[in-house]
């Protein structure tokens, strides 16, 4: 491990306010509590849409109100109160292209995530968005020459060469009577991205959004809309965090993936919002033939969560690859997985994920494999490995697959236990502590998924994971 | 003796109507909806049964997890005549085998053994819906074996059964779901006692337009309890096969154990499978492993099978035959063993099915 | 010589992506005991594969013969009922499928050893007693779960139950404790004796060739085969080893290029 990243985890123990921080929303813009069509057209006029825009947020509201949570499973929202949420807080500022001109407490909070620094090392481009706007976005000029689109989706449907754009796929893979938190995340959404990459361009380096919740009581609803075209190849990254509050956040994104033939995108997200959010974010992408999908995602926040990145394999020899970490702790019920519907022929996927329960959290691997009736040998594994570290935890693992046609195979494994004693005793015979030793095995568990993000982010999770598991042992 | 009451069959009484049975075979933990995973519905008989006296079973019973759920218990008791109660003395070795009936209790008291067979009838007018309600109590240290048969004999067959095991029970069951038509079955097995064992074999066959639907739920409360549970089966033709099974490891389980494997053979693209294995976790000192392989005859065995001189579909139908060679092994009695053969005679011919008996030199034994 | 059983004509075969048997020829007499000798990875096992008909191998010139016909086209299954019989290294694991079931119905592909299920049943326990086999693991699945010294044990008496005319051994001996090792040239003998069958004997170690009576022996190396000679030849191998033919192997090789 390099210098620097020995330092960075060294600050990271002491500073245990690294993401518990919040500024004061005094000036912003918020908008009243509940729901109501009133509220909705209140963000539309606000945002200058068009019309097709505004009756797609009425008709889903319409449709949140009709819809039910499932009541056969999943962690309870019940601490949820829409009345109580507003939708919608804006900071009184102006999107921003340089940090200079985003307002200091809103710097001071993207400064202190590392968000400037890392865009200044490693990043192709950066969108920040704080509360339910965008406050910066910025992108290197050579990636802008090559025809890389990266904006808002606020700004993309002023611009007439992308207002259609965002017209023909905004909502059409994550429709909004999907479920009941997807209907409500239309209705109200504001902010997020919009990428474009033109075919056959490859972004050297990756994008990044980082998404942060400082109001109380409020929700975000971004929505992330990717257009990644034939041959093209992309490395987009998200961030989210949020501070501590008493008071229900939510947060409902959307994210719409469109990985066209013969294109690769890879979507990593590291996820730490405060414990008291309530995390419904829906997640989907749609492959096409030839081409490549790649998720790595871990999540350590939130109070709840429900999240299952779908992958739909349409096109032949298209491919998936899942990398996932959850760790759940204290007060923690994270209903977390994957879903992927193979239906062309010969299309791959591959999902491994881990979980770790400690503190009384519940974990909940949920996914569900499909293979349809077309999908001539298309391949599917699963692999699902889950860590209790004490007897007051919970860990469920809770499969599903469907497989429609002879020539496909799908192939499960999933184990459940604990870090074996004799792997604490042989670490201690050679001199760690009892709680070195713990922390250096659920490092090596979850190495797997951190060695696919890159380092910066690598080095944020495994600081996390100590962050976790400090005070894990009596 | 027992064998003439072998199936729990509805006899010819006059069918007062139907009645849908709603959330059939549902797992302890669900999942998503559309996926049309969680459960089965089902449309039953009802015989009215009004003033008519009969006995139940021990309230004691009452308390038996069964396996498809409590409306189907609760239909099951009010369409079954008498109850049958069973009780299996401390320390006897009854080597009779138990026919179970429409509903069945049996209480296998402290270090004895029994074995517990359900049949179905083929021979004989196909049935509308039969059904088998069994429940048995396994005290301290006893041995119970669960053979159950599904071969046929109704359009539509439900089995629930429900098995609680105190300290250092071993129960074995080994479940045959070869029958036509719909079949829905439901095992729950709670591993109450310290060190209760359960080993748990299912084998299913689904072709044409056969519906199979599976529950399987194992509560491990005792600490050091172990449960293996395997299942595997063939599908060809429009079959749609649903297996749930779930081990739940709970609070207090420590030292416990639970493995669960599935391997699924798709012989048509008309196939569906949907295959739920879940593991639930309560607590840090147990190991919990899950395993599924669906697919195809793999090149491997195929390549293997045909370099011994089988062509592809030969290869494919050996495992179908496969089958019945374990059922008819595993039939304890000549009743059992003549179900068997009869939807043996029915899927594969009579040839391969006199074959399968003469192999096994049953016939000697039946004959004399 | 037209009353060979097994003639391979100037053979070239391969994977998709890599060839591996160059123009090989080799003939077999009815009743003969050859042995394939050579280092690992010279491509013996690849031979034994393409004669059985392994679709995993193409051919690409050349032509494989059996009993007068040309059987080259000819699927895997259909060379088994011909008369050839492929011992595996690795015997594959088929999971489903017990041990009896399987053995039934291969048999009963073949007109020649149909029998009753009884006698058969009597046939395979007579063939278990001489491999010192159990009689439970009729009713376990097919290779599943065995040592290797029992799956070897259970290629075994797939062989004295089919009777083969050719049976190819793909080192059969290899990973055997003494005693496996015994009980299998105990079974190779039999079937000798019984069948008076072929046999080619894939390996590169000569222990299992001491109880045998070798009529030729064929040197493999790079996927050439770079001698033939008598059974003395063996002798010589295990006296200096496969670096003989290996040069000339080389020198072959530079010829082509």
């Amino acid at each position: 491990m390099s210098e620097r990243t020995e330092k960075r985890t060294q600050v990271a123990d002491v500073d245990r306010s690294l993401y518990d921080f919040t500024y004061s929303e005094e000036g912003y813009e918020r908008y009243e509590d509940g729901l109501t069509p009133d509220i909705v057209r209140a963000i539309s006029e606000k945002k200058d849409e068009p019309q097709w825009m505004l009756e797609m947020r009425l008709a889903a509201l319409d449709t949140y109100h009709a819809k039910e949570m499932a009541p056969n499973w999943g962690p309870s929202i019940a601490g949820l109160d829409m009345d109580h949420i507003s939708t919608y807080v804006s900071p009184r500022t102006k999107q921003a292209k340089s940090w200079e001109d985003v307002p200091d407490d809103i710097k001071n909070t993207f400064e202190r995530l590392g968000i400037p620094e890392a865009e200044r090392e490693s990043l192709a481009g950066v969108g920040a968005q704080y509360d339910s706007e965008i406050v910066y976005h910025n992108m290197r000029e050579e990636v802008a020459k090559d025809g890389v689109v990266y904006t808002t989706i606020e700004d993309a449907l002023h611009d007439p060469q992308w207002e259609p754009v965002v017209h023909e796929y905004f909502g059409t893979l994550i429709p909004p009577a999907d479920h009941k938190f997807a209907a409500l995340h239309y209705a109200v959404w504001s902010g997020g991205s919009f990428v474009y990459v033109p075919a056959g361009v490859t972004v050297e380096y990756p994008l990044q959004s980082y998404f942060r919740l400082n109001a109380e009581g409020a929700g975000q609803f971004e929505h992330t809309l990717i257009i990644v075209e034939e041959g093209a190849d992309l490395h987009f990254i998200e961030g989210c965090s949020a501070p501590k509050y008493y008071e229900a956040n939510l947060h409902a994104g959307a994210v719409e993936l469109f990985v066209k033939d013969g294109a690769r995108l890879r979507y990593s997200t590291i996820e730490n919002w405060s414990k008291n959010m309530y995390n419904l974010n829906t997640k989907r992408a749609r492959v096409g033939a030839d081409a490549k999908m790649e998720w790595v995602s871990g999540s350590f926040g939130s109070h709840v969560s429900y999240l299952y990145p779908t992958t739909i394999l349409q096109g032949a020899r298209s491919s998936c690859e899942f990398s996932g970490i959850t760790f759940a702790g204290a007060t923690q019920d994270l209903d977390t997985g994957c879903k992927v519907i193979l239906n062309g022929p010969h299309t791959t996927a591959s999902m491994d994920t881990k979980s770790i329960s400690k503190d009384g959290g519940c974990n909940t691997f949920r996914s569900s494999v499909v293979i349809g009736r077309r999908a001539e040998g298309a391949r599917a594994t699963v692999s699902c490995q889950s860590l209790m570290l004490d007897d007051i935890s919970r860990s469920d693992t809770i499969p599903a697959m469907d497989v429609r046609n002879a020539t496909a195979s799908v192939g499960h494994e999933a184990t459940i236990g604990r870090i074996s004693d004799d792997t604490v005793l042989y670490l201690m015979s050679r001199g760690c502590t009892e709680a070195e030793a713990r922390t250096m095995v659920v490092g090596g568990f979850a190495n797997p998924v951190s060695k696919e993000l890159p380092l910066e982010y690598a080095v944020e999770m495994n600081n996390l994971i100590k962050l976790e598991m400090e005070g894990a042992i009596g | 003796m027992a064998e003439s009451t072998l199936d729990a069959r509805q006899d010819a009484r006059p069918t007062a109507g139907h009645v849908t049975l709603e959330r059939v075979n549902t797992p302890p933990a669900q999942t998503w909806n559309y996926l049309r995973a969680n459960d089965i519905t089902l449309t039953v008989p009802v015989h009215s049964r009004k003033g008519d006296v009969f006995f139940a079973l021990p309230r004691l019973f009452e308390g038996v997890e069964c396996g498809m759920g409590p409306t189907v218990t609760a239909w099951a008791e009010s369409q079954a005549k008498d109850a049958h109660y069973v009780e299996v003395k401390a320390g006897e070795k009854r080597k009779e085998p138990i026919a179970a009936q429409e509903d069945t209790g049996v209480m296998v008291r402290a270090g004895a053994e029994a074995t517990i067979v359900i049949c179905t009838q083929p021979d004989g007018p196909v049935q509308d819906t039969t059904a088998a309600l069994v429940r048995v109590i396994a005290e301290r240290g006893a041995r119970v074996h669960l053979l159950e048969f599904v071969c046929g004999g109704s359009d539509q067959r439900l089995d629930s059964v429900g098995i609680v095991a105190d300290e250092d029970a071993r129960i074995d069951v080994r479940q045959f779901f070869l029958g036509a038509g719909t079949t829905a079955a439901g095992l729950a097995v709670a591993l109450d006692g310290n060190r209760a064992r359960l080993d748990l074999t299912c084998r299913y066959l689904g072709r044409e337009q056969d519906i199979l639907d599976i529950n399987h739920v194992v509560r491990q409360r005792g600490r050091n309890t172990h449960c293996d549970v395997r299942e595997s089966g063939v599908l060809d033709g429009h079959a749609k096969k649903s297996l749930r099974a779930t081990i739940d490891l709970v609070h207090g389980s420590s030292g416990s154990e639970g493995a669960e494997l599935e391997n699924v053979l798709i012989l048509s693209d008309d196939v569906t499978n949907k295959t739920m294995p879940v593991i639930l976790c309560d607590e840090d000192d147990v190991a919990g492993n899950h395993g599924a392989s669906i697919g195809s005859v793999g090149p491997e065995q195929i390549q293997y099978l045909r370099d011994r001189g089988l062509s592809m579909q030969e290869a494919e139908g050996l495992y179908v035959r496969a089958l019945f060679d374990e059922a008819l092994i595993c039939a304890p009695t000549p009743q059992t063993r003549a179900a068997v053969l009869a939807r043996a005679t029915d899927v594969l011919g009579s040839e391969v099915a006199n074959d399968l008996v003469d192999g096994l030199g049953l016939r000697d034994a039946e004959e004399v | 010589m037209s009353n060979q059983l097994l003639r391979v004509s100037g053979l070239s075969a391969g994977t998709e992506d890599k060839p591996i048997l160059h123009d090989v020829s080799l003939a077999v007499g009815a009743g003969e005991t050859h042995v394939l000798m050579g280092p690992n990875g010279a491509g013996k096992s690849t031979l034994g594969h393409v004669i059985m008909g392994d679709p995993a191998y193409q051919v690409s010139s050349g032509t494989i013969e059996f009993d007068g016909k040309d059987v080259t086209e000819d699927a895997a299954d259909k060379r088994s009922l011909a008369g050839i019989f492929l011992s595996y290294q690795a015997p594959v694991e088929v999971p489903g499928v017990p041990l009896y079931s399987y053995l039934r119905t291969i048999t009963q592909k073949r007109p020649e050893l149909k029998m009753t299920a009884r006698k058969f049943r009597a046939r395979v326990g007579e063939i278990a007693d001489q491999l010192d086999m159990g009689s439970s693991f009729l009713t376990r699945e097919l290779n599943v779960g065995f040592s290797g010294g029992e799956k070897k044990k259970i290629e075994m008496l797939q062989l004295l139950l089919l009777r083969p005319k050719l049976a190819i051994l793909d080192e059969t001996d290899s990973g055997l404790d003494v005693d496996a090792l015994s009980v299998v040239s105990r079974g190779i003998e039999t079937y000798r004796a019984d069948c008076d069958g072929a046999l080619l004997v894939i390996t590169h170690n000569t222990r299992i060739l001491e109880r045998l009576k070798v009529d030729r022996t064929h040197v493999m190396v790079q996927g050439h085969l770079v001698a033939e000679g008598p059974a003395s030849l063996i002798d010589s191998i295990d006296e200096h080893g496969f670096e003989q033919f290996e040069k000339a192997s080389a020198v072959a090789g530079g010829e082509r290029a």
